[in-house]
């Protein structure tokens, strides 16, 4: 079997103060001015590769890399160094409620968005009622989907990213939102995804979650790929080294 | 889907998408698109023709000379400012998408190409009522939306990702375009330019695509010389454009 998503010495750096953006006249403002304070390297010389229907926890510290990696995978960030390659079609579960346009009413948003995802209009005919029966909110399709409760606006973005039949699936943390009813069905749904073959990418601090779902780990510690092993093992080592302090 | 099937289905959802935005918030939608236009050339009408007496300066109707280069002139300086926030506006979606980049600034050429087409009822309307007749060279009008389409992508795809880092470039960008407006022949023709500025008003390609578009009322407006020329410009700012998109792509995606 080949592997679904290859990432090689992969490196990516930021700059320090990310909110100082350069304005027109630093342009002409002499050399000094031009060469900004130091860069850091969020991520560097990171390199492993994921076999099909494998699911894959990313674990680490608050801004060690683990949404920048999972940005990567999902190329919508470039790496500085190395290379991704992602062989298979991905459904990002990042950012979902981004593309939904408030004043379009939630019909609109699921043709738009499941569009944008690379669903055909028959494709998305054909699914339409699943979705919005998933997301639980058929007496709604006709509202402009700014007048959605925030759960309501969740709930449809996930039911729509994980109808794609893409055979990647990426998750951030986007299960931490919603009531517990609707989060035990999201996890139901990925579970059932993962039975049927899928490869799963997902980013967390719940432990629990991790061990239920992910059967290797990732763990990710100053831009450095620590370890790449089995979940448990993964975990076990990244609490030794974060061990709360009693 | 290939890839292109698929860049081109985003394309159409997002360019309906803007549309469709833009005429459930608003009343009068349609009018709103054609309103702006129609009240600059109002203004132009009285300033230049009824209060200036334009002598032999643009052709007659003079309403008609100058909606021929009004409507286009709208659809690109409404692309051109709007590419300028583009990524502000769409970061969400570029963060979870990826549809390759370019396609921020296409779909804005192509929304904003359907309103220029929706607005050119006005043009005949107008034609019509001023008695102004249409020549065979009305078929120019192809070539010269395509050509007025690829300059104001490749225009776009320069102004779009530098906006990112150089946040007083949108302010720049306006100012270049009310300069570029009169630069343009927009309230004169190509024709009237003084025979010393005549050569070099060519390297703006709005120069030839204007003419193509006036041929069809005004076959002496066509000016074969202009047209080649904005061929030649759009194209080279093309390069450039995916040059600089490229380049910029990937310090543009952590920026947003």
């Amino acid at each position: 079997m080949e592997p679904v998503i290859e990432v090689t010495d992969v490196g990516i750096r930021f700059k320090r103060n990310r909110q100082s953006r350069r304005n027109f006249k630093d342009l002409f403002a002499g050399k000094n001015r031009r060469t900004l304070s130091g860069e850091f390297w969020a991520l560097r010389n990171v390199s492993f590769s994921v076999m099909p229907g494998e699911a894959i926890g990313v674990v680490g510290r608050n801004g060690q890399g683990k949404s920048t990696l999972l940005k990567l995978v999902a190329e919508v960030m470039l790496p500085d160094e190395g290379s991704v390659g992602v062989h298979q079609g991905v459904a990002p579960l990042i950012e979902i409620t981004g593309g939904f346009v408030p004043e379009l009413t939630v019909r609109d948003n699921v043709y738009l968005t499941a569009g944008l995802h690379g669903m055909k209009r028959k494709e998305v005919d054909a699914r339409f009622d699943e979705i919005v029966g998933f997301a639980e909110i058929d007496k709604f399709l006709d509202t402009p989907y700014k007048h959605l409760s925030s759960g309501m606006k969740v709930r449809i973005a996930f039911s729509v990213v994980t109808q794609l039949e893409e055979p990647i699936i990426l998750v951030d943390e986007v299960l931490a939102v919603g009531d517990k009813g609707f989060r035990e069905k999201c996890y139901a749904r990925i579970e059932e995804l993962l039975a049927g073959g899928r490869t799963l990418f997902f980013v967390s601090h719940n432990e629990k979650d991790l061990q239920r779902f992910c059967t290797r780990g990732l763990y990710l510690d100053k831009g450095e790929l620590k370890l790449d092993a089995g979940i448990t093992e993964v975990l076990a080592r990244y609490n030794a080294d974060y061990a709360p302090k009693v | 889907m290939s890839p292109f099937a698929q860049y081109r289905h985003a394309l159409w959802l997002l360019a309906s998408r803007d549309l469709k935005k833009r005429y459930s918030t608003s009343a009068l939608g349609y009018v709103w698109s054609i309103l702006d236009p129609l009240l600059m050339a109002g203004i132009y009408f009285f300033v230049f023709s009824v209060i200036f007496g334009r002598g032999n300066i643009g052709e007659t109707p003079y309403i008609v000379f100058l909606l021929t280069a009004l409507l286009p002139w709208t659809w690109f300086n409404g692309a051109i400012s709007d590419a300028t926030r583009a990524f502000e506006f769409e970061a969400k979606l570029i963060r979870s998408t990826k549809i390759p980049r370019t396609i921020w600034v296409s779909s804005l050429v192509l929304s904003k190409g359907v309103e220029f087409l929706a607005s050119i009822p006005v043009l005949i309307v107008f034609a019509i009522f001023t008695g102004a007749t249409v020549n065979w060279h009305v078929v120019f009008w192809i070539p010269a939306i395509l050509l007025q389409a690829l300059l104001t992508f490749a225009l776009g795809l320069i102004v779009a990702p530098l906006v990112v880092f150089l946040r007083d470039l949108h302010r720049a960008v306006k100012l270049i375009l009310r300069v570029l407006f009169y630069a343009s022949p927009i309230v004169y023709g190509v024709t009237d330019m003084p025979a010393g500025l005549h050569f070099w008003a060519a390297f703006n390609p709005l120069n030839g695509i204007f003419s193509l578009y006036r041929a069809a009322f005004f076959p002496q407006q066509l000016e074969w010389f202009s047209v080649l020329m904005a061929v030649v410009m759009s194209v080279a700012f093309l390069g450039i454009g995916l040059l600089v998109f490229k380049r910029a792509e990937a310090a543009v995606l952590k920026e947003i």
